[in-house]
């Protein structure tokens, strides 16, 4: 089937993205709507055109699943886990430090899934009594134990329900991604299937609905399709919630290594419209962003301002935090050799408002300053949304 | 026995930690060797991942005593590793400088053997040394 027969649609938290042979139309959403009557009324003439067979839907909408982890080390077990829920599409990830859970606060709701990870096959007695207390005094809808094997039917004993999946952690310290990515990423589908909202997109077409940030994940190998990308390359999808980077493994020299050629990282509170007063709380609080405004001839007035240009500016500022929150040794869960880069990847609503002449502006600021560095990777604008029907075609 | 290995900081010279990684397999021990460019609490948080007994260190570039003055501080954030065996080697200080001076400051930094500019072999026998010693305890 050629291209030019499919309907595209993605479902973001704050807009949505309808793309029509020769057209792409963006519209906010309307949340006193359920979606479907919000896309119905905005966009009927394009939708009604189509078979069902032609609609092909992704959603990132609704937030998908909320996650704790608990595990026993930040460099290992926890990071490890991290990783591997982002890359199943999850967005909220919670984490607790298993040595420090007797002090740790008790999430009042309900969370979707419970990870328990940690140590290697050989290792025993990990966890005690503190974790099943603890278990006790929060809710969840699902809890899974992907540790030591040598625990697991201990625990097994302890925890009600528990599903037991094989070591996140081999014998050399290493990770294993494929049993949970693939819990994780099946409990994600059942959960987006189950939202009514979503459910009812079900009657304008007959192919799955999958999470967006899992179909960007798998177009990134072919992205040469489209763009001329220099590798190692990173991608930043600013949206209106959440900032996602997805990048190449080549640019982390971590003790995560795994079969998957990209892995993905998510900024929860650094979105330019539902997350819009943390941006701005971030900015405040990051010490070059005042140099950063002068230099685009504002001044911090602009974010009590609601304009065109405001709105501009607060990507810009998404831009350089982003990349500040990646380039410090332990701010983010892991940190990207920024210097490697070659190209800069854009998608998602920021490419409707920004210029690639501002995005680069805000890019070689940033090496200028933060890493001391010339280094000026190239910047390559998704505006079409290349990227997201290119999986969307490929599914 | 199991050993958690590396190279501390931004080190990046990669021969010896090879080495170190052969001559403790050869030596019967299970080596759990994170490489070059390891920062404190990443070998911390292996050790607690792995249940290894010994944590075997190395510096070739003259950051070491930087990273030194951090151990006991990370360390007692850890509720489980007191029994751990903390060994440093290389090149520990900028220059050449003498063992005397320097093996007392990093014992003082919480390491159980220092071996400034030592031969491996040398020092891995300190190390089969030091463990019988505390078997007999
Ligand atoms: C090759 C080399 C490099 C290569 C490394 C390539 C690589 N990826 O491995 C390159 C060119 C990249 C390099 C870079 C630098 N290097 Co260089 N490099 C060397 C050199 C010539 C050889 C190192 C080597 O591989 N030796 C072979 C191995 C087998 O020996 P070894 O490393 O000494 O290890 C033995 C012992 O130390 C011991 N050992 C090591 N760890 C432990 C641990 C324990 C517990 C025990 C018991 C024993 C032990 O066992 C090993 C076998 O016996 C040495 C000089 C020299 N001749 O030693 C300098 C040297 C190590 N480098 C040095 C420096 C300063 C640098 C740079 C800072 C230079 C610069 N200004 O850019 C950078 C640092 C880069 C970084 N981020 O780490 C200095 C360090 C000086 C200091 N400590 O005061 C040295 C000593 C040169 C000098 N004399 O000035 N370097």
């Amino acid at each position: 089937m050629s291209n030019n027969e499919k309907l595209l649609i993605d479902v973001g938290s704050t807009y949505f993205k309808v793309s029509t042979p020769g057209k792409i139309e963006q519209h906010f959403r309307d949340f006193n709507k359920d979606i479907l009557d919000d896309l119905m009324s905005k966009c009927d003439n394009s939708i009604s055109r189509f078979n069902k067979e032609d609609v092909f839907i992704c959603s990132s909408a609704n937030g998908g699943l909320s996650t704790l982890i608990i595990g026993i080390t930040n460099s290992f077990s926890l990071k490890y886990a991290t990783n591997i829920a982002f890359n199943a599409g999850i967005n909220i990830i919670d984490t607790i430090l298993y040595q420090d859970i007797q002090d740790a606060s008790i999430p009042s709701d309900l969370i979707d899934v419970v990870i328990i990870v940690g140590g290697i096959n050989s290792l025993g007695n990990i966890f005690s009594e503190e974790l099943y207390n603890y278990l006790s005094k929060i809710q969840y809808s699902n809890i899974v134990f992907a540790g030591s094997e040598k625990d697991a039917a201990l625990i097994q004993n302890n925890i009600e329900h528990l599903i037991t999946l094989p070591n996140i952690i081999d014998s050399k310290l290493h990770i294993v991604e494929d049993h949970l990515r693939e819990y994780l990423t099946n409990l994600y589908q059942k959960d987006i299937e189950g939202k009514r909202d979503i459910k009812n997109l079900y009657s304008i077409t007959a192919n799955q609905i999958y999470p967006t940030p899992y179909i960007v994940n798998k177009t990134l190998p072919l992205i040469n399709a489209r763009f001329s990308v220099a590798n190692p390359f990173i991608l930043l999808d600013i949206g209106g919630a959440t900032t996602d980077i997805h990048y190449s493994k080549d640019l982390v020299d971590e003790n995560i290594v795994t079969e998957n050629q990209y892995d993905r990282m998510v900024f929860k509170k650094l979105g330019v419209y539902k997350s819009k007063q943390s941006l701005i709380f971030t900015a405040k609080n990051n010490e070059f962003v005042y140099e950063l405004l002068m230099h685009l001839k504002v001044t911090e007035n602009i974010f009590l301002e609601q304009s065109e240009k405001a709105t501009k500016i607060l990507m810009q500022l998404a831009i350089f935090l982003v990349l500040c929150k990646m380039s410090h040794y332990r701010q983010a869960y892991i940190n990207l050799k920024l210097l490697a880069i070659n190209s800069i990847v854009l998608t998602g609503g920021i490419t409707k408002v920004l210029l690639k002449e501002d995005v680069e502006d805000i890019v070689s600021f940033f090496y200028r300053k933060i890493l001391t560095s010339d280094h000026n990777p190239t910047t390559i604008m998704d505006t079409n949304y290349d990227i997201w029907t290119l999986a969307a075609e490929d599914n | 026995m199991k050993v958690v290995t590396g190279v501390v900081g931004n080190d990046i010279h990669v021969v010896a930690n090879r080495l170190i990684d052969l001559s403790l397999q050869a030596r019967g021990f299970e080596v759990f060797n994170l490489g070059v460019n390891t920062y404190l609490e990443e070998f911390f948080d292996a050790a607690v991942e792995t249940g290894a007994e010994v944590l075997l260190i190395s510096s070739l570039n003259g950051e070491a005593e930087g990273w030194g003055r951090e151990v006991k501080l990370l360390k007692a954030r850890y509720k489980n590793l007191d029994e751990l065996i903390m060994m440093i080697g290389g090149n520990l200080t900028v220059g050449s400088g003498n063992a005397e001076d320097i093996v007392p400051k990093y014992k003082g930094y919480g390491f159980d053997l220092v071996c400034h500019q030592v031969d491996l072999n040398t020092g891995l026998d300190q190390l089969e040394e030091f463990i019988a010693q505390r078997k007999t305890q």
